[in-house]
């Protein structure tokens, strides 16, 4: 059984011997690269946090975002290949419009979530394509309330009510599943996040990141927007504390 | 039997080992076993029943959108066995070609000829070389006025058959001996033995008691040819039935 591709792993119209599609694992190897996304569904809301790696202090702030807008009432957070994600994003964007124009009405989280992951699912089928290097999260509020999904590079998709993907996966999952979230409101849930973020940061592997965060639920009356720089600058701060805390007791 | 040197021959569906296989088929089958579930459909007297277990990996996940059955039309359902994004994209398929048939011809695609297409749609992707066969395995299920409850499946290689019963995925093979060992002794099954034998089925070959929140129960019959899947409550009632007998 290989588990190196060693010839199998050449494009992805070519099955394993253990029955494996090679490009595709490597795919979600891209996704696993970057910084981390965490994404909650409370009770009335969906929050997202991205790990922003800044790979040169020349950039400007806020620039090579990786949470975007689809209509006006999604929100699309990736982890991967940028330059990928801003592909679905642009079919999300699509499919988002043409819904609109021929039902008259916002596209459903899950409809949007089915199409985009089907659009991912066949780029794995054929042999002059290559599967997309990143992995999307998308949410929505509406009057059936919060709804999160999570795609893969596979194109396999499912509904979630927390999710980390990206370097700090593991760590953030952790994490998360200590959190109540079923009970939080969208505004306990942007504190939560920021401190989840700034806990699986690596400080001494990635130096620089911005945390970019965005929520949509009752207290956005549905639109998904960016969280006001206030509050950001609260969660960020309560974040900073809290790991301030936690390593002055490792210390002692 | 030589296993056979498949180094150079595999690695392209357009060519055959020099013992006439196409490993890539062969592969495909293997992933169809990589999610580790296991499905079982049983044909009855008067009704149609399909099975799969219900793994929920993570406890972040949303369990109301971890489903392997899925609905065809309003009479036919159907449950898949393997990769996951490759079912979904075979389940839209087969909506679209029976929504065609509905469209030029009137009425309701039969399951048979349902799954002769979807069947022959998966052949073409053995034949060709820039695409890759789907890796999973359709098991249709549907009430026939005049033929009565019917199973069929289909699978990588364009294979498909009608069945009695049938047991695909990880552990299909203890599942059909099971299957075969349940048939010598009995063939006419009532709606609740057939269910209670493809759940009875599913869990001896696993060795587990399963739970009515671990299993996916999807049925059609005589009295309500709709597709319809079972309510946590009604699996209970099955499996407690099913544990009295014992």
């Amino acid at each position: 059984m290989s588990s190196i591709g060693t010839g199998y792993d050449l494009s992805a119209s070519q099955f394993s011997p253990d029955g494996r599609v090679f490009q595709v694992e490597y795919a979600q190897k891209a996704v696993e690269n970057s910084g981390t996304v965490v994404a909650i569904r409370g009770k009335d809301g969906i929050v997202f946090g991205v790990e922003k790696l800044v790979l040169s202090k020349l950039y400007e702030k806020g620039s090579n975002k990786r949470i975007f807008h689809i209509d006006r009432h999604i929100g699309l957070a990736v982890a991967g290949l940028l330059a990928d994600a801003r592909q679905i994003a642009e079919i999300a964007r699509e499919e988002a419009a043409n819904y609109r124009s021929n039902y008259g009405g916002p596209i459903p989280c899950a409809v949007l979530a089915d199409r985009v992951s089907m659009y991912m699912h066949a780029y794995t089928l054929y042999s002059f394509v290559r599967p997309f290097g990143c992995s999307v999260v998308i949410s929505s509020y509406d009057e059936d309330g919060p709804h999160m999904h999570v795609i893969e590079p596979s194109g396999a998709s499912h509904g979630y009510y927390g999710c980390a993907i990206g370097k700090g996966k593991q760590a953030a999952k952790t994490e998360i599943e200590k959190i109540k979230m079923k009970e939080m409101s969208m505004r306990e849930l942007v504190n939560e996040v920021a401190r989840i973020v700034y806990t699986v940061h690596d400080e001494v592997k990635d130096k620089a990141f911005e945390l970019e965060l965005s929520w949509v639920g009752k207290d956005t009356e549905g639109l998904h927007q960016f969280v006001p720089a206030e509050i950001q600058e609260e969660a960020e701060k309560l974040a900073k504390k809290s790991l301030e805390d936690s390593d002055s007791e490792e210390d002692m | 039997m030589s296993v056979g040197n498949s180094a150079g021959f595999d690695r392209h569906i357009t060519i055959f080992s020099p013992e006439g296989r196409l490993y890539q088929v062969e592969y495909a089958f293997n992933a169809c076993k990589q999610a580790g579930l296991t499905s079982v459909a049983v044909r009855g007297k008067d009704s149609a029943v399909v099975v799969i277990q219900k793994k929920v990996p993570d406890k972040l996940l949303d369990p109301s959108t971890v489903t392997n059955l899925f609905y065809i039309t309003a009479n036919i359902g159907c449950v898949m066995t393997g990769m996951s994004a490759d079912s979904r994209y075979q389940v839209k398929r087969a909506r679209s070609e029976a929504a065609f048939w509905k469209y030029r011809y009137g009425h309701e695609i039969p399951v048979d000829v349902l799954c002769r297409r979807i069947a022959d749609i998966s052949q073409v992707y053995t034949q060709s070389a820039g695409m890759r066969p789907l890796g999973c395995i359709m098991t249709l299920i549907g009430y026939d006025d005049k033929m009565g409850p019917m199973v069929f499946k289909t699978d990588p290689a364009g294979y498909f058959c009608g069945f009695r019963a049938v047991a695909c995925g990880a552990k299909h093979l203890e599942g059909g001996n099971f299957l075969e060992k349940c048939f010598k002794k009995k063939k006419d099954y009532t709606f609740n033995e057939t269910i209670e034998l493809a759940i009875h089925c599913l869990s001896c070959i696993l060795s587990a008691d399963l739970r009515a929140n671990e299993l996916e129960v999807g049925i059609v019959t005589q009295e309500n040819p709709k597709f319809r899947t079972l309510t946590e409550a009604e699996i209970d009632n099955h499996l407690a039935s099913l544990a009295e007998r014992d």
